[in-house]
């Protein structure tokens, strides 16, 4: 189907592609993130700038100042429609609440990419996103292997009712399923925050004096479990999720055994790729859901290096990752 | 409405009067949720999750108790959390430019002085009630820190410096030592210095207190500065317990430093209520979340029964307090 696409669309970009060249360049593309504080949306904005950049386009960045405020992603819409950028790349603060604003961005016939967080309703040009589940499930069943399929089990729960939360944590679930000699002594909320892991983990250290394996459904959250056992002179296999630079620290130094790769920065990059070639009349990817990537002791020297050094996938690779 | 407020002028005020009847029902309510749990879990009396307990409470409890000045004052400090993100950011950042945790721990300190002696300032020269002050402060501060950090996160400290927050000294945490240490300060000037007893005046009545020739400004100077130099405190035991700080870890500490505070007995009107009732409500805070993780309580109903818990105590607090008198 893509590839007939692609067919059907080669002669028109050729011809696309001789006179739209000099005019081609230079398209302001918004990049709407969720907030300025967690290190994931950094990726995501790195990423954006980094392939804008290879493709002669500008970005706009727009971050609400209140971490994932709705009002002030709404009205950040309302100030983007009036300045009609080329083009939006689009993050949800809340996939459901967030839909009237995309059809505000529809009505003014801005064409925009979804990324990260799929939203509930809205056109979208394109979807560029990590598979919550599935990645929540390999980093689970990678930490399970790694513990002979057997052991006391903790989960450490993100924000209740958050997208990213449930399905992690459901991915987590189904791998103990799959692994009868695991037991899941508790599964406790540390809502993504770093201190309230570490209570966590020290509390359930409290009622449980044997547990093999923690499974964070974030890579702050995993840290902070780190340091509660290292603090009680403990040890446990312990997975984040996201791969975050203190997680890659981590598991460099054998603390962490692995966190799931939520991939930021292909995010930023896809996003923008996509808005930018539809702007150019070239095809693109409908949906791309990264597959999830474990990083381990084994595979992390290509996330450890600062993120301005890494290089954007082409549109090649894109179609590789994003089969589906 | 309690005696003071009818003489506000009259220092100095007796601990074992009305206060000491509001700290019994406290400690009461505290070893009635202590006994609950005893009989719940076996590993909830251990000696290693009493510690465990305590050393969790410490951080709320250094927010909570500079908190309490303000409050007793009949002001509010919201800027509190965002403090200790900003300065735990700047500790942090001078711990790994300067390799000294001296040169950090002073640094954390003096930020979080400083912020508390912008409020100060905001709330008596230029008269911005206290909460839209602090409130402003919160915004400013949270977008210093996310300008300054970009995403990033500061991690690795030294050894040295990582005892402060996860050390043991005699089979006590570090940070236990420090709890007692400012919860006898705190009480002790509170209850027995001249500028203790005005605070509690000045938050009484304001009027009185500056016609009796208290100096209200200079002395609201001061416990705004107490406050921000506490959160300052917390934010080196956080970066020290957690080996690491983001722009983000403030937002979830302001709200329960003001929970300890209320469920402590100090009232939002001012001058009435304690450090050690702050204390109390710091513990009471902290051992519900204990249990409920001890108890394996799913994630779906913590926030209701912390709710719950928190509504139940002030609710006792009004109404002994009005058998009290």
């Amino acid at each position: 189907m893509k590839q007939k696409l692609a067919y059907l669309t080669l002669p028109l970009l050729m011809a696309a592609a001789l006179t739209t060249e000099v005019r081609a360049d230079g398209e302001t593309i918004a990049v709407f993130t969720k907030n300025q504080t967690n290190p994931f949306f950094q990726t995501v904005r790195v990423g954006a700038d980094n392939m804008a950049k290879t493709l002669n386009a500008k970005t706009l960045q727009y971050i609400p100042t209140k971490p994932d405020s709705i009002p002030e992603q709404l009205s950040q819409i309302e100030d983007v429609v009036v300045k009609k950028p080329s083009a939006i790349v689009f993050t949800p603060v809340d996939y459901k609440a967030m839909v009237p604003g995309v059809e505000k961005i529809n009505e003014a016939k801005i064409p925009v990419v979804n990324i990260t967080d799929r939203s509930a309703g809205g056109k979208f040009l394109s979807f560029v996103g990590a598979d919550d589940y599935s990645l929540g499930l390999e980093t689970a069943r990678f930490m399970l292997k790694t513990l002979g399929g057997k052991g006391n089990i903790v989960i450490i729960e993100g924000v209740k009712g958050s997208l990213t939360n449930v399905d992690r944590v459901r991915g987590f679930n189904d791998a103990l399923k799959e692994n009868a000699g695991a037991k899941l002594l508790a599964s406790q909320p540390g809502n993504y925050q770093r201190l309230q892991a570490l209570q966590v983990m020290e509390n359930l250290m409290q009622s449980n004096p044997q547990i093999d394996g923690v499974l964070a459904a974030n890579d702050a959250m995993a840290v902070g479990a780190i340091e509660a056992l290292d603090g009680a002179n403990r040890k446990a296999q312990v997975i984040g999720i996201n791969g975050t630079k203190e997680a890659i620290d981590a598991i460099k130094s054998g603390k962490l055994l692995a966190s799931g790769d939520y991939n930021g920065f292909a995010q930023g990059c896809l996003g923008t790729m996509m808005a930018i070639r539809s702007l150019r009349n070239q095809p693109v990817i409908a949906e791309i859901v990264l597959k999830p990537t474990v990083i381990t002791k084994d595979n992390y020297q290509p996330f450890d290096v600062p993120l301005e050094q890494r290089t954007c996938p082409t549109f090649e690779e894109a179609s590789k990752l994003g089969a589906k | 409405m309690t005696d003071i407020t009818k003489d506000a002028t009259m220092p100095p005020r007796s601990f074992l009067s009305q206060d000491a009847i509001q700290v019994f029902y406290r400690l009461l309510a505290a070893f009635l949720i202590c006994a609950v749990l005893a009989v719940l879990s076996d590993s909830f009396l251990s000696l290693g999750n009493i510690l465990n307990v305590l050393r969790q409470a410490s951080l709320t409890f250094f927010i909570a108790s500079g908190l309490t000045l303000v409050v007793l004052t009949a002001g509010l400090d919201l800027s509190v959390g965002a403090n200790v993100a900003l300065s735990a950011c700047i500790a942090g950042t001078v711990i790994h430019k300067t390799g000294s945790p001296a040169l950090g721990i002073l640094a954390g300190l003096a930020c979080g002085g400083l912020v508390g002696l912008l409020n100060g300032v905001m709330v008596t020269a230029l008269r911005i009630p206290s909460f839209i002050a602090t409130y402003g402060m919160l915004w400013v501060l949270n977008g210093l820190t996310y300008w300054y950090m970009a995403g990033e996160t500061l991690h690795g400290f030294p050894a040295g410096f990582r005892q402060i927050g996860s050390g043991y000294l005699f089979g006590l945490p570090i940070p236990v030592y420090l709890l007692l240490v400012f919860l006898g300060i705190g009480t002790l000037f509170a209850q027995r210095t001249i500028w203790g007893q005005e605070i509690y005046a000045i938050g009484a009545n304001p009027v009185a207190a500056r016609l009796s020739g208290i100096p209200v400004a200079r002395r609201l100077l001061l416990v705004y500065a107490v406050s921000g130099t506490m959160a300052g405190l917390a934010s080196i035991i956080f970066l020290s317990r957690l080996n690491s700080a983001e722009a983000d870890i403030g937002e979830s500490l302001t709200l329960p430093a003001i929970a300890a505070v209320l469920i402590g007995g100090t009232s939002l009107f001012g001058g009435v209520g304690t450090v050690f009732g702050t204390f109390i409500g710091a513990l009471i805070l902290t051992l519900v979340l204990n249990g409920m993780n001890l108890l394996s309580v799913s994630a779906n109903w913590q926030p209701l029964v912390t709710g719950i818990i928190v509504i139940l105590a002030v609710w006792l607090d009004m109404k002994t307090r009005r058998r009290a008198q």
